[in-house]
């Protein structure tokens, strides 16, 4: 019932708002839909923690990541919801956007999240793959919503390289299928997988995982194949950038973990745990080079992603507590990071621009928004006591025993990219506010949603509930 | 004795279209010719999913594979043949490399099936090493077409030519998934053709050329 709950509440969102002439139908759709997606992750989180999976089928099973991941899709879903509607109100009162426009945002929207949830609860490699190519096509259209050419531009390469890296991730997915060869009949699911990996032929594991990890790692935005994440997350609308940084970067890494644990028992950890540190640290050196010199805040908060989806790649690639610290980082990058993109759609609301050079004296300007904006930065950075600053040392120490030289390069990158986001902060908090920006009250409703955001990562950063305790521990006994 | 050379005959003439027909994507200049092309292929994988049927009757892959046959033989095609007809987009965009070039590196990527690596891949039926060295080859020149080609159309149906030579590779490797599934994926690939068909359209609008070099807006 839960998962019925989960999966079908955003589609039936979105078909109502297909049939819907009134905008407000749309968003009370997509706020109810949120709103009980959220409920239902939870009773369903809940039965993970207490049972260890939930597996209403043969096609659905929940593991204990499966769990974190579907629970940050229906929270900070929800919280997309909400704050979508505000934004999407404010750019229609400033003629950027008319209601067809609208209607056709809540109708991909929620499809979008209803893919999201379809590929972290499903037993079947193969629907997980086509959960997440529903992903791409749910959000080209929403990534070139505003129709200019930069954003058709960023929508056609995203459309173009996702898919090709699709495809070679489905190559990856069929060669890992041969484990299963050994026995008729059996049904292809990750507990299949798991059980026959000792059938895989070690060569095959190891061509089959660099598959599956340049194809999903192509939508997780490793870099060198990061190349669509910045235009597209920069050129969609703040609500859906939010999503495609904070969520959909870790569907697809769930995809990765889930076939490393496969390919871990075929040929053990070291193989896949070192393709896993060098893509994650190219990610984060690039992405550190990068920041310095952005001139974008939209671009800059994209290339934040690329780092910390190596951040992740790196602390799953050391294992033992850095897989520890890469579950926990995964969880506050997610917050922090959709709470950045929600801000910036503040900032575009009232700037009309996403160049740095053009966003002066926000602090006079929008002063509350300015005040998430410091915490989404010092959060990202990760400044003490805030949780990535936590997971950030973990996996540091984690990497100096085993890997101290891609430890000290790393290390020296977070340093490059704490410096280039306090310079661009500095740029856009001071200053004098341009003449022609209003000084109007911010809307509440553009902000309520961000203070949930903090208030969530602040009490995660500081207090983990027992029952994710228990998911996080479930699911490390199985990643690590 | 026969049966059995009938049919091998019979899959190496289907994978050899399909290859074939990979190999004269590179080489054509226009888009009609490249969708041609692509139904030929199609056709072909199309074949191939058919071809069990004669033995062991099963209606889950008769759908499937009459599906398949509808979507990347017929739809696709035809999309792209009234988009290419509506926006008079007679010619594909250049190449990155000239003609003399683009063989060479196709006769190099062929030559690399035979590696340790792809040859590995190869002996996964090696009673079909052959002709899964041909499907690998596939692979590897529809994703050179993608590179190599200028034209957004050329791009697109790069990306349906390289999901073709995996369809083979699944097929004579005896790792297609169960219909249901298949369906599945047929169905994803087909909204995808909509979409790249839509978006297409969108880019000749607002560009009034399908040249990916001439999309220079993100450059900042």
């Amino acid at each position: 019932m839960e998962l019925i709950l989960i999966i079908g509440s955003p589609i039936v969102a979105s078909i109502a708002s297909f049939f819907s002439s009134k905008r407000k139908a749309c968003e009370t759709a997509t706020i109810i839909a949120g709103a009980v997606a959220l409920a239902a992750a939870l009773f369903a989180v809940l039965k993970v923690s207490s049972e260890g999976t939930y597996s209403p089928n043969d096609y659905f099973s929940i593991d204990a990541l499966g769990a974190i991941i579907i629970s940050l899709i229906a929270f900070i879903g929800f919280i997309a919801a909400l704050y979508s509607t505000a934004y999407l109100r404010r750019e229609t009162e400033k003629g950027i956007i008319g209601f067809e426009k609208v209607r056709l945002y809540f109708i991909l929207f929620n499809l979008f999240i209803a893919a999201m949830f379809l590929a972290a609860s499903t037993s079947n490699p193969i629907i997980m793959w086509i959960a997440i190519e529903g992903t791409t096509l749910s959000t080209a259209f929403l990534i070139s919503f505003y129709n200019k050419p930069s954003a058709m531009e960023a929508a056609w390469k995203y459309l173009i390289i996702n898919s090709i890296g699709l495809l070679l991730g489905f190559f990856g997915t069929l060669l890992f299928y041969t484990a299963l060869t050994h026995g008729e009949g059996i049904a292809f699911s990750w507990d299949s997988l798991m059980d026959s990996a000792k059938n895989l032929d070690p060569m095959i594991a190891k061509i089959a995982f660099i598959f599956i990890l340049v194809g999903y790692g192509t939508k997780t935005g490793l870099a060198p194949m990061h190349t669509w994440l910045p235009d597209a997350h920069s050129k969609a609308p703040a609500p859906v950038s939010g999503l495609l940084s904070g969520l959909l970067l870790n569907v697809a890494m769930l995809a990765i973990l889930r076939f490393k644990v496969v390919a871990d028992a075929a040929i053990g950890g070291q193989f896949t745990g070192n393709l896993l540190i060098w893509f994650g640290l190219i990610s984060i050196v690039l992405a550190g080079f990068i920041i310095m010199v952005q001139k974008n805040y939209k671009r800059l908060f994209a290339y934040s992603s690329i780092e910390n989806m190596g951040i992740a790649a790196m602390g799953f690639g050391f294992g033992g507590i850095g897989s520890f610290a890469a579950i926990l980082h995964i969880i506050y990058h997610a917050l922090a990071k959709s709470l950045l993109f929600f801000s910036s759609g503040n900032i575009f609301l009232r700037y009309s621009s996403t160049k740095i050079a053009k966003v002066k004296g926000m602090l006079s300007a929008i002063p509350a928004t300015s005040l998430v904006v410091v915490i989404g930065f010092l959060t990202i950075v990760g400044v003490p006591p805030f949780g990535i600053f936590m997971t950030k040392f973990y996996i540091l120490s984690e990497g100096l025993k085993t890997h101290p030289v891609q430890t000290i390069i790393a290390l020296v990158s977070f340093v490059i990219i704490f410096v280039g986001f306090l310079t661009h902060a500095a740029a856009l908090l001071f200053g004098n506010a341009p003449e022609e920006i209003s000084k109007e009250k911010e809307n509440k409703w553009t902000i309520i949603p961000l203070a949930i955001l903090i208030i969530a990562f602040v009490v995660l950063s500081v207090y983990l509930p027992p029952p994710l305790k228990i998911l996080i521990d479930s699911a490390l006994i199985k990643y690590q | 004795m026969i049966d059995a050379m009938n049919n091998s005959f019979f899959q190496f003439t289907a994978i050899t279209a399909v290859f074939l027909s990979a190999v004269l994507l590179h080489i054509t200049k226009r888009n009609s010719t490249a969708v041609s092309l692509y139904f030929i292929q199609s056709l072909a994988v199309a074949a191939l999913l058919f071809r069990p049927l004669f033995e062991n009757f099963s209606l889950a892959v008769l759908l499937m594979a009459g599906l398949t046959l509808a979507i990347k033989a017929a739809v696709a095609p035809l999309f792209f043949s009234r988009l290419i007809k509506r926006h008079q987009l007679k010619f594909s965009a250049s190449t990155y490399l000239n003609t003399p070039l683009t063989l060479i590196v196709i006769a190099a990527l062929a030559a690399l099936t035979n590696s340790r690596i792809f040859s590995h891949i190869a002996s996964i039926d090696p009673d079909n090493k052959k002709i899964l060295g041909l499907a690998i080859a596939v692979i590897l020149v529809s994703f050179f077409l993608i590179i190599n080609r200028k034209g957004a159309v050329s791009q697109i149906i790069g990306i349906l030519s390289l999901e073709n030579g995996i369809v083979a590779f699944a097929l004579f490797s005896g790792l297609e998934q169960s219909p249901a599934l298949q369906i599945g994926v047929i169905f994803d690939l087909f909204v995808w053709v909509i979409i790249a068909a839509v978006f297409i359209s969108m880019i000749y609008k607002q560009f009034g050329s399908l040249d990916v070099t001439e999309l220079k807006h993100l450059k900042e």
